[in-house]
């Protein structure tokens, strides 16, 4: 696995601010631990929004997304203490692929077109499944209700419940409305991941 | 920081002094000199571009700007701005009209370009529902298609089954050029589409090309694409051009991708940025043309 095609964003003092999104805040939130990289795992059907949402933590322009063939990485790093981003293509084809990438994941997050309805059967086998693997065993999950902004989106508690979230026990888990079109919701949500991460790693 | 340096006396002092000795010698100012003595193409139009830009008169500097239906008007006030009369250098008039007529149509060409890109694909719209079928047609001639959601549309790359979802930040400007190479060079384009239906080494045809109608687009939006559209097309460029372009970057990203045998798809975004790379670097050259070389129909 190469990471050549990453966009990193290094930041020596790390003063500068990047907006209460972008991935340096949350670097910063994090408990640092030299030499030790955070990795957030986006994953989801396709047209589920992971790539807006990616983009709008690296604060990039989200106008002309296409869909994503592999994988985006986005990285930030700041006196040797690294958070990688990695954003897996959804659809259908290349799932089989996603297990390559659950190595050392310490949060998982899954995002959710919350106004395609139809899929939503689909989408809860895909997180079902997910939850059973070995490698995110114990891995704290934060599910985004994405697409908020749309009129037919699906309320975040009707998802949880379909997606029997409260039966989880074996993780800590979280269900965050969101648009990562307009940016609401997800900053509470990431707030979530930084939170879950530090308190992994006490 | 000595390249700044360098660069700031440059375009402050030096600039104007070497261009009004010259003046002084050749009777003629920059823009004849560009006019008169660069190939007709990119090595005189990106010229004389750069020449007006950074022009101290205003008349000049707001020709880099001028609209088509402005193009006459522009070359006479330059020619007054710069006291040429048509007598003395008569060639310069149609030279400098050409040079502005290929840069206003660069610069229109990106709002028409843009202008289909911020249509969204309607399935209410009956004429963007009958642009997909044609696709499916064009590509498939044996293979009828079951209904309109289904899953055979995995077969042509696109990524569900409903092909709407997958043109998100191209529009229909994704459709568009995707028809336009499958209509063109239809037996290329399915050659292309049985090399991207590889079980191991392939890719998803139809939104790798959506992607690649990202990579012509951000091309031609940064301005790089100028030295291909001054030295392929005389006057206005086309849509049609800039799909002829799309077509260009399909078969070639096609052989690329075939010729580094990348181990999976997972690899695309790796091998998309060797091969935009490439593209960046052809396009420095002033004299490049970025031609697909098989014939139409073929």
């Amino acid at each position: 696995m190469t990471e050549t095609d990453s966009t990193t964003l290094r930041c020596p003092g790390c003063r500068e601010a990047r907006g209460t999104l972008g991935l340096l805040s949350i670097l910063r939130k994090l408990k640092s631990t030299p030499d030790q990289e955070v990795r957030i795992l986006l994953l989801g059907l396709d047209n589920g929004g992971k790539t807006t949402l990616l983009k709008q933590l690296a604060s990039e322009d989200i106008s002309h997304i296409t869909p994503t063939q592999g994988f985006n990485i986005k990285s930030v790093q700041s006196q040797g203490f690294k958070l990688n981003v990695w954003d897996i293509g959804g659809q259908r084809k290349i799932r089989p692929y996603w297990k390559n990438y659950f190595e050392n994941t310490d949060v998982l997050i899954y995002v959710i077109d919350s106004a395609d309805r139809k899929r939503f059967e689909e989408t809860g086998q895909e997180l079902a499944e997910l939850l059973e693997e070995e490698k995110l065993s114990g891995v704290p999950v934060l599910v985004f209700a994405n697409k908020q902004d749309l009129l037919t989106a699906a309320p975040a508690s009707e998802i949880a419940e379909g997606l029997n979230l409260h039966t989880i026990r074996d993780r800590v888990w979280q269900i965050q409305s969101c648009s990562a079109l307009t940016g609401e919701g997800v900053q509470d949500g990431m707030n979530w991941v930084c939170k879950s991460v530090n308190s992994r790693r006490k | 920081m000595l390249w700044f340096v360098w660069q700031y006396v440059y375009t402050c002092f030096l600039r104007f002094w070497l261009k009004w000795f010259l003046r002084q010698i050749t009777g003629r100012c920059e823009l004849q000199r560009i006019c008169a003595n660069c190939k007709a193409g990119a090595p005189r139009t990106a010229k004389a571009e750069h020449s007006l830009r950074s022009s101290k008169s205003t008349v000049l500097r707001g020709a880099v700007d001028v609209k088509e239906d402005a193009v006459e008007n522009c070359v006479a006030q330059i020619m007054k701005e710069k006291n040429i009369k048509e007598q003395s250098d008569p060639e310069f008039k149609v030279r400098l009209r050409q040079c502005l007529m290929q840069i206003s149509g660069y610069n229109s060409l990106y709002v028409s370009v843009e202008e289909l890109r911020k249509q969204g694909f309607d399935s209410e719209n009956e004429a963007h529902e009958q642009m997909l079928l044609k696709l499916w047609n064009l590509l498939m001639p044996a293979v009828k298609l079951e209904s309109r959601i289904t899953k055979q549309w995995g077969d042509i790359g696109f990524q569900g089954d409903d092909p709407k979802t997958d043109f998100r930040g191209m529009g229909m400007l994704g459709l568009t050029n995707l028809v336009f190479f499958s209509e063109t060079y239809t037996s290329t384009a399915r050659r292309v589409l049985s090399h991207a239906s590889h079980p191991k080494q392939g890719y998803s045809y139809a939104i790798v090309g959506i992607n690649l109608t990202e990579m012509a687009y951000s091309l031609l939006k940064n301005g790089a694409l100028k030295s291909h559209f001054y030295n392929t097309v005389p006057g206005k460029p086309q849509l049609q051009h800039f799909q002829q372009l799309f077509c260009y970057l399909v078969y070639e990203f096609d052989k690329f991708w075939v010729e580094e045998q990348p181990e999976s798809i997972m690899e695309f975004n790796l091998y998309r940025e060797k091969f935009h790379d490439k593209v960046k670097l052809l396009l420095l050259d002033p004299s490049i043309t970025l031609i697909l070389t098989v014939e139409p129909k073929n």
